[in-house]
C-alpha cells in the first residue's frame, strides 16, 4: 500500500526533499538572515501571488495549451478594481466599496477567461496564439484605463488584503491555502478535473465519451482568469496601487513552476501539490539568494538553470520508469494467463 | 494562375495592399518613399529574426530564448567595438558565434534531452538574460566608434545598408529551406517526425542547426540592431520574442510546424510593419495601439484557422450516389 | 529454376515476456505475389519488422538475398538492398509534395545535400508512370485522397529500386474501386519482376491476387502453399488452428418495440436518403464496402456528423441531436473504429476510461467524486465484461486489443444506454476475444438494447445480425431479414456496378 502510494506521488515527494534541501542550503548561505520571522514573513507575503499565477497557469497547461495572458488579466482586474477603489463611492462606503471592487475585478477576469476560451475552445485557435494576442490586448485596455501611470488611493481598509495577518498568519497566505485547497478539490477530486485531464491527455476520445470538451475547456480559461483576478488582488493590495507592469515577470515564472513540479507541457498530467512546492522552492532560492546578497540576475541564473537541470533528470527517470511499467504488465498478464 | 490565388501569401499580400490603400487615404504620408524606408529599415531587426525562427516553427519547435540571445550578442558587439576597435567583419562574425553558441546549447538540450522546446528556450531565456544583465548591470554601452555610426548610415541605391542584410538573410535562408537537405529536413521533421527518422534524415543533427540558425540570426540581428539606434540598451530586447512567432505565424507558419516559408514570413513582418506604422500615422493613441494590434493577432489567426477547417469540412468522404 | 529473392529460415525473435517468432520460415520469388497471413497477433508485423530490417532476428536465423547470406544493420541498409515496406500509415509527409516524398529517401540516401528540383521531379514522374498513377508531382501530399497517397507510397518504394515491396494490409482503407486499381498497380510491378509479398486477412482479396501463401499462427511457422492448392475454409483452419464454426447468434424473435427510427438523414458527400428503424433487442448489421458511407451515417446519428436533413426519432420522439454528449444523454453510445485514438484515452487508468461519461453518478452536491462507489462500479463492469488484468489502475495502453475493446464496451454499457452504434468492433482483436465479444452484444440485445453493427467483415454481419442493411456509395442498397442469407448475397447489393 505504502509503495503504491509512493510510486504515484514520487514526484512530489522528490520535489519536497528538494524545497528541504534548499531551504537548509539558503539557511547555510545566511544563517543570521534567512531563519527570521521576517524573512518568513516576507516570503509569506510574497509567494501567494505568484503561487496563485502558477495554479492559473497549470490548470492550462493540463488541457494542453499554455496562458501567456495570465499577468496581464491579473493586473487588468486588478486596475478594474482600482478604479472603483480609488473612486468617491469607495472613499465613502469602505466596506461596500471594497466588497463591490473585488466584484468587479472577478467580473472582469471572468470574460477574460471567457474570451480566451471561446477563441480556443470553440474557435479552434492554438491557446499560445490566442493568449499572445489577448496579452496585448489586455495590456492595452489597462494602459488604457491606468494612462500608463498608477491608480492609487485605496481606502486604508484595503491595506488589510495584502499586508496583515491573521492569528500571525498573512492574509494573502490565508487566501493562497484556502484557493489550494480549493483548486485541489476541483481539479483532483471533481468531475470537472477528471474530465479537464482527460480532455488534455486525448481530446478526441473524451468527445466521443460523450464529455462537451469545448464547455470544459471554457471553464479552465475562466478557472485560470479566476485565480489571475484573486493574484492581482493580493498585489494591488501590497503595492497600495495599480499598474499595468505589475507582476510581469510572473508570467514565465509560472510556466517555469508548472513544469517544475511535474505537469507535463503537453497535458493531461499535473498536480496541484507538485506545483505548489514548485513555487515554494523557486520562491525560496529567489529570496535565499537575494539575502545572501547575491546579484538578482544571477537568482535568474540559477532558475534557468534548475529548470532545465530538473527535467534532464526527469527524463533519464522516464526512461527508467516506461521500462518498468512494460516489465510489470507483463508479470500481470502472465498471472491471468495461469488463471 | 488560380494555383496562385490559393496561396497563403496571396492573401497575406492581399490584406497588406488594402491596409496600405486604407492608410494613403488616411494619411498619404504612408505611401511616401522616405516613409516606407523608414518602416522597413525599423523592422530590419525583427525580420531578420522572425527569419531564423522560421526553421524552428516548421520543425514544431519554437524559440523563446531569442530576445535574450540578441541581448548578449549585442553587448557582445558593442563591447567588442568599444574596446577592441575592431572591424566590421569581425564584429558581424562574433556576434553571430556568440548567438550560434547559444543556439547550440539550445539544440543539444531540446535534440538529446528531449526537453521540450518550449520548456527549454524558456530556461536559456532566463539563464542568458539574467547572464547578460548581470555582467552589464543593466548599463548601456554607448560611444561607439565613428565608423560603426557611419556604417549604420551608408545606403546602397537609396536602400538602408540593414535592408540589404536583411535581403541578403532571407536569400540565404530561403536557399537553405528550398535547396538543402537539412533544410528539406526540417519541413520533414515538421511534418511528420517519426517518419523523418525513418526515411533517413538525422533528427538530431537537424534540431541543433535549427537551433544554431535562430542563434546566428539573432546575433547578426544584433549588430543591425546597433548600428541603427548606435547604442546597447541590454533591457531593450525584453518581450521581442512574442512579436518575432506572431509575426511568422501570420506569415503563415503554424505552431503545430510543417508548413511556412521565408516569403510568408516577409509578409507577416510587413503586415505587422504597415499596421503599426499605420496606427501612428493615423494619430491613434499609444494606449490604442495595443488594444487595436492584440486585437488583430487574435483575429488574424482565428481566420486561418476557421478558412483551414472549413477546407477540410469541403474534403468529400463518400462519392454519393446521385 | 528460378532462384528465390530472398530466402528466410529459422527466423525467431524473443522479446522479454514473449516469442514472438518462433523458427519462421518464408521466400519470395521475383514477381511473385505471396501473401502472408494469419490472425491478429500471429507474428505477420514482427516478420515484417525483421525482413525490413527493423529486428534482428536471433541467432541461427538465415536471410539470403538471391542466394548470398545477408545481414540488415537497420532499416535503411534494408532499403539498400531492395527490401521496401508501404506501412499501414504510410509514412509520408502530407505537408510535402508528391515529388518530395517520393525521392526522399533516395536523396538522403546519396547524401545530396543540394536538390535538384528538375532531377527531382523527373524521377518522381518516372516512378509515378512504373506505378501507372496519374497524378501530379507537385501536388501537395495531404490533398489527395488516401488511395492516391498509397500510390505515392508505392512509387516511392519503386524509386529507391526496391526488388521487394510488403504491403501492410494496403486495402484496409480502401473503396473497392479503389481496390481494383490497387491490384492493377501489383500486376504491373510483377511485370516489372518486383516481389510483392501482401498482408491482408481479407478472403476474397488474398484469393484474387496472390499466387501464394504463408500462414503463421501464434509465432510458429504453419505452411506455404500455392493459391491452387487450398481453399478459403482449408485457409482460415490453418489461421485459426481448428475447424471454425461461424457461430450463429442471430436472434429473429427478438424484435421489441421501435427504438430508434431515422428517416431521410442526408448529407452532402457523406449519404443520401438514408431510413430505417432499429427495435429494442436487434442487432440490425450495416454492411458495404469502405467508402459506403457507413461510418459517416453512424458518426451522424451520434452527434458527431450533423446531417443536412433528416429527422431522429427515439421512443417514438424527436430529438434533435447537436453533439455527442446530447446523444448520450439520451441513450445512444458510440464504439469507435478507432480505438486507440476515439475510443480510449491511453495513457490514463482503465478506471478513469470507463467513468467518464457517468462520472456525475459518483459525485455529490459538491461536484466531488466518491472514488470508493466509482471503483466499486468499475470493478463490476470489469468483472461481467471479463477484462483482463482485473487491475482498474492499469493503464489503457497496457492492455491487448480485446481487452482495450472490452473497456469501451464497459464505458458504454455503464452509461445504461438502450441504442448501443458498435463501428467494427472486432478490428484487431483476437479470435478468442472476438466470440467474447459477439456474446456481450448479444446479451445487450436480449436485455433490451437495440444494436447498429457496422461491420465490413461478412462472417460477422452473418453470425450476429438479426436484420442487414447494405449500404453502397452513400445510399442503402439493400435491406434483409438475416434468414438463409449468403455473402454473395450481400456483395451483389454493396459492390458498385460499373
Amino acid at each position: 500500500m505504502l509503495k503504491k502510494m509512493k510510486a504515484k506521488h514520487a514526484n512530489e515527494l522528490i520535489l519536497l526533499v528538494i524545497l528541504v534541501f534548499v531551504i537548509i542550503l539558503m539557511g547555510m548561505l545566511s544563517p543570521t538572515r534567512f531563519f527570521t520571522w521576517g524573512n518568513l514573513a516576507t516570503i509569506a507575503f510574497q509567494m501567494p501571488e505568484f503561487g496563485l499565477l502558477a495554479i492559473g497557469m497549470m490548470a492550462v497547461i493540463i488541457t494542453g495549451g499554455i496562458n501567456l495572458s495570465i499577468t496581464q488579466v491579473a493586473t487588468l482586474s486588478g486596475i478594474a478594481s482600482a478604479f472603483l477603489l480609488s473612486g468617491d463611492f469607495a472613499a465613502q462606503n469602505p466596506v461596500l466599496g471594497i466588497i463591490v471592487s473585488i466584484a468587479v475585478g472577478l467580473i472582469v477576469s471572468v470574460f477574460t477567461g471567457l474570451f480566451n476560451g471561446f477563441f480556443v475552445a470553440y474557435v479552434g485557435v492554438a491557446a499560445m496564439l490566442v493568449t499572445l494576442g489577448s496579452m496585448t490586448l489586455f495590456e492595452g485596455i489597462g494602459l488604457n484605463m491606468t494612462k500608463g501611470g498608477s491608480i492609487a488611493g485605496f481606502p486604508s481598509a484595503f491595506s488589510f488584503i495584502g499586508n496583515e495577518s491573521i492569528l500571525g498568519i498573512p492574509v494573502p497566505m490565508l487566501i493562497y491555502l484556502m484557493m489550494i485547497v480549493i483548486s485541489y478539490f476541483m481539479l483532483e477530486r471533481s468531475n470537472w478535473g477528471v474530465k479537464v485531464y482527460l480532455t488534455g491527455c486525448n481530446e478526441v476520445a473524451t468527445r466521443f465519451s460523450g464529455i462537451n470538451t469545448k464547455r470544459t475547456l471554457l471553464k479552465v480559461y475562466v478557472f485560470s482568469s479566476v485565480l489571475a483576478s484573486i493574484a492581482g488582488l493580493v498585489l494591488i493590495s501590497r503595492y497600495n496601487s495599480a499598474k499595468v507592469d505589475y507582476g510581469s515577470s510572473y508570467m514565465m515564472q509560472s510556466v517555469a513552476a508548472v513544469v517544475l513540479g511535474g505537469t507535463s507541457i503537453n497535458g493531461g498530467y499535473g498536480t496541484v501539490a507538485g506545483t505548489v512546492i514548485a513555487v515554494a522552492i523557486i520562491q525560496v532560492v529567489s529570496t535565499g539568494l537575494n539575502l545572501f546578497g547575491l546579484n538578482r540576475y544571477l537568482i535568474d541564473i540559477i532558475i534557468g538553470v534548475v529548470l532545465i537541470g530538473v527535467l534532464a533528470i526527469r527524463f533519464f527517470n522516464k526512461k527508467w520508469e516506461t521500462a518498468q511499467l512494460l516489465k510489470i504488465s507483463q508479470s500481470d498478464t502472465k498471472q491471468s494467463q495461469c488463471r | 494562375m488560380r494555383y496562385l490565388f490559393k496561396k497563403k501569401e496571396f492573401g497575406i499580400l492581399a490584406v497588406i495592399i488594402l491596409m496600405s490603400v486604407v492608410l494613403t487615404m488616411l494619411n498619404n504620408v504612408f505611401i511616401r518613399p522616405d516613409n516606407l524606408i523608414d518602416v522597413a529599415k525599423g523592422n530590419v531587426v525583427l525580420c531578420i529574426m522572425a527569419l531564423g525562427m522560421l526553421p524552428v516553427l516548421i520543425s514544431g519547435g519554437i524559440d523563446l530564448s531569442v530576445s535574450s540571445t540578441i541581448a548578449m550578442c549585442a553587448v557582445v558587439g558593442g563591447k567588442l567595438l568599444v574596446n577592441n576597435g575592431s572591424n566590421l567583419f569581425m564584429m558581424i562574425a562574433v556576434c553571430m558565434l556568440s548567438g550560434a553558441g547559444i543556439g547550440l546549447f539550445n539544440g543539444i538540450v531540446i535534440a538529446k534531452m528531449k526537453i521540450p522546446p518550449i520548456v527549454a528556450t524558456l530556461g536559456t531565456m532566463s539563464i542568458v538574460l539574467g547572464a547578460v544583465l548581470f555582467y552589464t548591470n543593466g548599463d548601456w554601452i554607448t560611444n561607439l566608434p565613428k565608423w560603426f555610426g557611419e556604417f549604420g548610415m551608408i545606403k546602397v541605391l537609396g536602400l538602408p545598408v540593414q535592408v540589404l542584410f536583411l535581403i541578403a538573410a532571407g536569400a540565404i535562408t530561403w536557399f537553405l529551406l528550398k535547396f538543402t537537405l537539412i533544410g528539406r529536413g526540417v519541413y520533414a521533421i515538421g511534418g511528420n517526425a517519426v517518419s523523418a527518422q525513418r526515411v533517413g534524415y538525422n533528427i538530431e543533427k537537424i534540431q541543433i542547426c535549427i537551433y544554431v540558425y535562430s542563434g546566428a540570426m539573432a546575433g547578426l540581428a544584433s549588430v543591425m540592431h546597433t548600428s541603427i539606434v548606435q547604442q546597447v540598451d541590454p533591457n531593450t530586447f525584453t518581450g521581442m520574442e512574442l512579436n518575432v512567432i506572431v509575426a511568422v505565424v501570420i506569415g503563415g507558419a503554424s505552431t503545430m510546424g510543417g508548413v511556412g516559408t521565408v516569403l510568408g514570413t516577409y509578409l507577416g513582418v510587413a503586415l505587422m510593419a504597415i499596421l503599426k506604422n499605420g496606427l501612428v500615422l493615423a494619430k491613434v493613441p499609444t494606449f490604442w495601439q495595443k488594444i487595436v494590434m492584440g486585437s488583430i493577432i487574435v483575429f488574424a489567426v482565428s481566420f486561418d484557422v476557421i478558412n483551414r477547417k472549413r477546407e477540410q469540412a469541403k474534403l468529400e468522404r463518400v462519392d454519393v450516389e446521385e | 529454376m528460378q532462384q528465390p529473392f530472398l530466402e528466410m529460415n529459422h527466423i525467431s525473435k524473443q522479446f522479454p515476456g514473449a516469442l514472438a517468432l518462433n523458427d519462421v520460415q518464408f521466400d519470395i520469388y521475383p514477381g511473385e505475389v505471396h501473401a502472408l497471413v494469419g490472425e491478429n497477433g500471429a507474428g505477420k508485423s514482427t516478420l515484417i519488422k525483421v525482413m525490413s530490417g527493423v529486428y534482428r532476428p536471433d541467432e541461427k536465423s538465415s536471410v539470403k538475398i538471391q542466394g548470398k547470406k545477408v545481414s540488415f544493420s537497420g532499416e535503411l541498409d534494408a532499403i539498400r538492398q531492395g527490401i521496401a515496406v508501404v506501412y499501414q500509415d504510410f509514412s509520408l509527409f502530407g505537408n510535402l509534395t508528391v515529388e518530395e516524398n517520393i525521392v526522399i529517401s533516395q536523396m538522403i540516401e546519396k547524401k545530396r545535400h543540394f536538390l535538384d528540383w528538375k532531377h527531382i521531379k523527373n524521377k518522381a514522374i518516372e516512378a509515378l508512370k512504373t506505378v501507372g498513377a496519374d497524378i501530379s508531382p507537385s501536388e501537395t501530399l495531404e490533398n489527395l485522397s488516401i488511395a492516391k497517397q498509397q500510390m505515392v507510397a508505392i512509387a516511392a518504394a519503386v524509386a529507391q529500386n526496391a526488388k521487394m515491396i510488403i504491403l501492410d494490409e494496403p486495402t484496409s482503407a480502401l473503396s473497392g474501386g479503389e481496390v481494383d486499381i490497387l491490384f492493377g498497380i501489383i500486376n504491373r510491378l510483377k511485370k516489372k519482376n518486383i516481389a510483392i509479398m501482401f498482408v491482408s486477412h481479407k478472403m476474397d482479396e488474398l484469393f484474387a491476387i496472390s499466387d501464394r501463401f504463408t500462414v503463421l499462427r501464434d509465432g510458429e511457422y504453419i505452411s506455404t502453399c500455392k493459391k491452387e492448392e487450398i481453399d478459403r475454409d482449408g485457409l482460415i483452419s490453418l489461421m485459426v488452428g481448428r475447424k471454425v464454426k461461424i457461430e450463429k447468434l442471430a436472434n429473429l424473435e427478438a424484435k421489441g418495440p421501435e427504438l430508434l427510427r431515422i428517416e431521410n438523414f442526408s448529407k452532402k458527400g457523406n449519404f443520401k436518403d438514408i431510413s430505417f428503424c432499429l427495435h429494442q433487442g436487434e442487432i440490425l448489421g450495416i454492411t458495404g464496402l469502405v467508402g459506403a458511407g457507413r461510418s459517416e451515417l453512424a458518426q451522424a446519428i451520434f452527434g458527431l456528423n450533423k446531417p443536412d436533413s433528416g429527422a431522429v426519432y427515439i421512443n417514438g420522439k424527436r430529438e434533435d441531436i447537436m453533439g455527442p454528449w446530447e446523444a448520450m444523454e439520451k441513450g445512444i453510445v458510440f464504439v469507435p473504429e478507432a480505438r486507440q485514438t476515439q475510443g480510449l484515452v491511453q495513457e490514463k487508468s482503465i478506471e478513469q476510461n470507463i467513468v467518464l461519461p457517468i462520472l456525475a453518478r459518483y459525485s455529490n452536491k459538491l461536484g466531488l467524486v466518491n472514488r470508493k462507489g466509482m471503483r466499486e462500479a468499475v470493478s463490476e463492469l470489469m468483472q461481467k465484461l471479463d477484462v483482463r488484468p482485473h487491475n482498474p489502475e492499469l493503464l489503457a495502453m497496457q492492455l491487448s486489443g480485446g481487452n482495450q475493446q472490452k473497456v469501451v464496451l464497459a464505458k458504454c454499457i455503464g452509461t445504461n444506454a438502450s441504442i448501443f452504434i458498435v463501428d467494427e468492433p472486432t478490428n484487431g482483436v483476437d479470435v478468442g476475444a472476438k466470440s467474447e465479444i459477439y456474446h456481450i452484444l448479444r446479451e445487450l440485445a436480449s436485455s433490451g438494447a437495440g444494436i447498429l453493427l457496422i461491420s465490413s467483415e461478412l462472417p460477422e454481419i452473418l453470425s450476429i445480425s438479426d436484420r442487414i442493411l447494405v449500404m453502397r456509395k452513400g445510399r442503402i442498397s439493400g435491406e434483409f431479414v438475416n434468414q438463409n442469407m449468403t455473402q454473395e448475397m450481400i456483395m451483389d447489393k454493396a459492390v458498385v456496378n460499373k
